[in-house]
């Protein structure tokens, strides 16, 4: 609902810059060279903002007269960055073991500095997580920049974020989750059956008013359960004798029916290969989207489950089920050795999909976040993997890659603008623009 | 990183080394070949059914742990069970085989102790174990497939987290100490009351079979504990060092019929003939060092004998390491990865060197209430295994190769830790037989790394190699149906 209100007051909510030299509503950009992430690379690119949004990217498009141009043929274009997996501005305290009705976005405060400061290093879009140990909430995904917290808010909720560890009482909160989805799905099915009941009797009773109704309604309701927004408190007087209402869910089991249903998806925290495994002993049969936090430690033993095949595992790699991998863009050392690997590679190779996340929430490691990314690359990451890890593939695992993450028409105007190739050390970064408007760095039209 | 090589079925022991595992069973039988490949396409709609897993040892001197060593002979497990021992084995076409030839063949090795080498985890196995962590690798290397850690027993199961456990709660742990007369009182009681009680019992069992309404005995004065080791569920295990706590137990064993499991059993060897009627089980550390108690005029202390001594007298050993945990004091240490070396000090001590392998492998697992299913290379049983390059008790010995359920879990040349050390000669006939086997790289390639470019022949290369003469046709015919696929 918050994301409703929100695009319909899109245009007020868009953010309040400070050193910003106001652009026009509409206007174009021509640069060297475009990271568009979707599609390509593209030279001599035009892109044309309208109200925030890209309303057209192509090379060597053609602008129309009157509109006024950022024409800077040295530069480099990419998507703003995309940190999905963050704490920045949050201080809230850590949870127990369950805790999947925490939301980060209950902890948001606007005019953060740590906010204000990333947007200067690219950062255009943060997915900010609850903290905490087991099952430990809802994440939020905002852009930095905005006068109230509605104004940050781009989806809430993002991800539920599970941290789970190779103990007994770790695995048993996943669980534990998905059992209490299953006992309300029962609760819901007897109220139902009782329900159809009570129909069936005023059926039997034709003297009642409302006896043409109950055929009707059931198909309707059907949908009304779905939703779960039905039970609306001053219906429950004549509940019984108009229509169904489903009982109340508990906030700590509705995040887990969402996640049956595919409404939320769940960013699983696991360390080592052995906690993967644990995770999918603990997830069982159940059938959800998830994707996985991998915090690479130095010795990191994750290589042993990128594929079913090479270890003879009984279950799948990460690579196989092809999920979405948020990690440090660092190079690793083979356990007890200092022999080099390249996980992020590795995996990317086995078939996940790489998410990079800054190496720690300091600023300097925004700062490097570009650059080790870069040392990534040099070791072997495929380069467009990489560009991607940054921008697109963080906004798919916050649930906003439909609106940012590329330069692609109809997706917010969030873009980089670099003297060179964004990969390379040397390369300034110029200009950070938000939703079409100029955030970091001065561009002359 | 496992590298397995298919073999032929049917031939000699020594193995005809081939790439893809659906090969040609014997020279004259292609049309079986034939026959398989339809159930390989198959394979894909029912996986379920078609999860055999077939492993085989090819070509070792097995010793097997009940007496006898097969030189020579293969090891054939089904899905983690040994089905087949012995010579001349047709092998199922989908077995995977490793070739030991002039390597000996072990039962894995039971260590009765041990810490950390499943990982941080030390209860709630299924939840916790870390199947991936450096210390199994070398538990492994150090020839170890099962450990008892508490009072559970685990294997050392590589790459999965199902099925490690094979059993909880194998002791019940006693003390007995004379100085603490009150608890040796106190024990006995409890004794005394759970045999009375069980005598009672029994005796109502029968009798309830004629009078339904006969009541049950009271639990009154029962310990659990004493119970179930009075029923034979767990072993009574007593820490003990001292000729008369050893004595004590003895007696007390010999009381009420149960067979005690002494651990430390320093001074054994002085009643050893006590401990042997009371048919105890120790668990000694030939290593151990302790003084003589000068105070008293019998014999005392320790003796690199006692093992040898306890032993002639019918008591089992098992040996222990003083250390239980992996410490890298030392190549040859203490701790959990010497157990072997351990109990080749029992071998100086005087002990057979059949109840030195025992002491390693079936005997622990009798304590730990896993003998049916680990301990010794016998048909039905675990395929847990290890394959040395000489004795095991041998402190040069290291172990090549590790099969737990069937599965290489462990293989010194391909794992960080002694791979350098005396690396093992890449077996020469199967590469003089693999030049034959051209266009057959295909299956192997999936974890090559070296071996690859041998096994890249180009598929014109005539085949000069020929004058093998017994192998040197078979694969030949089983090449044409390769060539088709």
């Amino acid at each position: 609902m918050i994301l409703q209100t929100l695009l319909l007051s899109f245009a007020a909510a868009s953010p309040a810059g400070e050193q910003t030299a106001p652009l026009p509503s509409l206007f174009a950009i021509r640069v060297g060279r475009a990271e568009t992430i979707a599609k390509g690379t593209l030279q001599h690119a035009v892109i044309l903002v309208e109200d925030g949004k890209i309303v057209k990217i192509g090379e060597d498009l053609p602008v129309a007269r009157g509109i006024p141009v950022i024409d800077r043929p040295e530069w480099v274009v990419m998507p703003g960055l995309v940190n999905a997996y963050s704490r920045l501005s949050l201080e809230g305290e850590a949870g127990e073991e369950f805790n999947p009705d925490v939301k980060a976005s209950a902890e948001l405060y606007a005019n953060s500095d740590d906010l204000k400061e990333v947007v200067k290093y690219g950062v255009t879009t943060l997915g900010l997580y609850p903290a905490g140990g087991g099952v430990c909430g809802q994440a939020v995904a905002i852009r930095p920049l905005g006068k109230s917290v509605a104004d940050l808010v781009l989806l809430d909720p993002s991800y539920l974020k599970i941290v789970l560890r190779a103990t007994s009482s770790s695995k048993k909160a996943l669980q534990d989750g998905f059992k209490k989805a299953d006992e309300y799905v029962d609760k819901e099915k007897k109220a139902r059956e009782k329900w159809d009941k009570e129909q069936e009797k005023k059926k039997a009773k034709p003297a009642k008013k409302e006896e043409p109704k109950p055929d009707e309604p059931k198909p309707e309701e059907k949908k009304g359960e779905e939703k779960k927004d039905d039970p609306k408190p001053e219906e429950k007087k004549d509940a019984a004798a108009d229509a169904y209402v489903p009982p109340e869910v508990d906030p700590k089991t509705q995040p887990f029916l969402d996640l049956r249903s595919g409404k939320l998806h769940a960013l699983v925290s696991v360390q080592s290969a052995a906690e993967y495994l644990h995770f999918l002993d603990a997830l069982g049969k159940e059938t959800c989207a998830w994707d996985l936090r991998l915090p690479l430690t130095r010795e990191s033993d994750l290589f042993y489950v990128l594929d079913k095949k090479t270890y003879e595992l009984d279950v799948d790699g990460i690579g196989d089920k092809k999920v979405r991998c948020v990690l440090e863009p660092v190079l690793t050392v083979h356990p007890g050795t200092m022999r080099t690997r390249n996980l992020p590679m590795e995996l990317s190779k086995a078939g996940a999909k790489i998410v990079f996340v800054p190496r720690s929430e300091l600023n300097p490691d925004h700062k490097n976040w570009l650059a080790n990314v870069g040392e990534v690359v040099n070791a072997g990451l495929d380069r467009n993997t990489a560009l991607s890890a940054l921008t697109l593939e963080p906004a798919t695992v916050l649930g906003v890659e439909k609106r940012l993450g590329s330069l692609e028409k109809d997706k917010d105007a969030n873009m980089l603008f670099f003297s060179g190739d964004p990969l390379e050390p040397a390369s300034k970064l110029e200009a950070v623009m938000l939703e079409g408007r100029i955030v970091f760095g001065e561009v002359k039209l | 990183m496992i590298r397995l090589h298919e073999i032929l079925a049917g031939l000699t022991l020594a193995g005809t080394l081939l790439a893809p595992p659906a090969a040609a069973q014997e020279g004259g039988e292609t049309p079986s070949a034939d026959a398989k490949k339809p159930d390989e396409k198959a394979k894909p709609d029912d996986k379920k059914k078609t999860e055999d897993h077939y492993f085989a040892v090819v070509g070792g001197d097995v010793y097997t742990g009940t007496g006898g060593v097969l030189r020579g002979a293969t090891v054939l497990s089904h899905n983690g069970k040994i089905e087949q021992i012995g010579f001349d084995l047709d092998l199922p076409p989908d077995t995977k085989t490793l070739d030991v030839t002039g390597y000996r063949v072990y039962p894995g090795l039971v260590a009765i102790n041990s810490q950390g080498l499943m990982g941080n985890s030390a209860s709630d196995f299924g939840d916790t174990i870390d199947p991936f962590n450096t210390r199994m690798i070398l538990g492994l290397a150090s020839g170890i497939t099962t450990t008892g850690t508490g009072s559970s027993a685990v294997k050392l199961k590589r790459f999965r987290i199902a099925d490690a456990l094979l059993r909880e709660r194998a002791f019940s742990t006693f003390s007995w100490s004379v100085r603490n007369p009150s608890g040796k009182k106190a024990l006995r009681e409890k004794f005394s009351a759970t045999a009375e009680y069980l005598r009672q019992y029994r005796d109502w069992e029968e009798k309830v079979k004629k009078d339904k309404e006969l009541k049950e005995p009271a639990k009154k004065g029962v310990d659990n504990t004493v119970l179930s080791v009075l029923r034979g569920e767990t072993m009574a295990k007593f820490s003990a060092t001292e000729r008369d706590d050893l004595l004590g137990i003895a007696h007390l064993a010999q009381d009420f019929g149960f067979r005690p499991v002494i651990e430390g059993c320093q001074e054994g060897w002085t009643i050893a003939d006590e401990l042997g009627r009371a048919g105890a089980m120790a668990i000694v550390t030939p290593r151990d060092r302790r003084a003589k108690d000068e105070r008293v005029t019998t014999q005392g202390g320790t003796n690199i004998q006692n093992a040898a001594i306890l032993y002639r007298a019918g008591v089992q050993i098992a040996v222990a390491v003083q250390t239980p945990s992996v410490d890298l004091g030392g190549l040859v240490g203490r701790d959990i990865m010497a157990i072997a070396i351990e109990a080749g000090f029992a071998v100086r001590g005087g002990l057979p060197e059949d109840a030195a392998l025992a002491s390693i492998t079936i005997v622990p697992a009798r304590m730990l209430g896993i003998a049916h299913r680990v301990g010794t290379l016998e048909v039905g049983k675990d395929c847990d295994l290890v394959v040395t390059d000489g004795d095991v008790l041998h402190y040069n010995t290291l172990v090549q190769w590790a099969v737990v359920d069937g599965r290489l879990s462990y293989d010194k040349q391909k794992e960080l830790y002694f791979a350098q050390i005396r690396p093992r000669p890449e077996p020469e006939p199967a590469a003089a037989e693999r030049k034959l086997d051209k266009g057959e790289a295909k299956p192997e390639d999936k974890q090559g790394d070296g071996d690859k470019a041998k096994d890249e022949k180009k598929p014109d290369e005539p085949p000069k190699d020929d004058d093998k003469p017994k192998d040197g046709e078979k694969p030949k015919d089983g090449d044409k149906p390769k060539d088709g696929e």
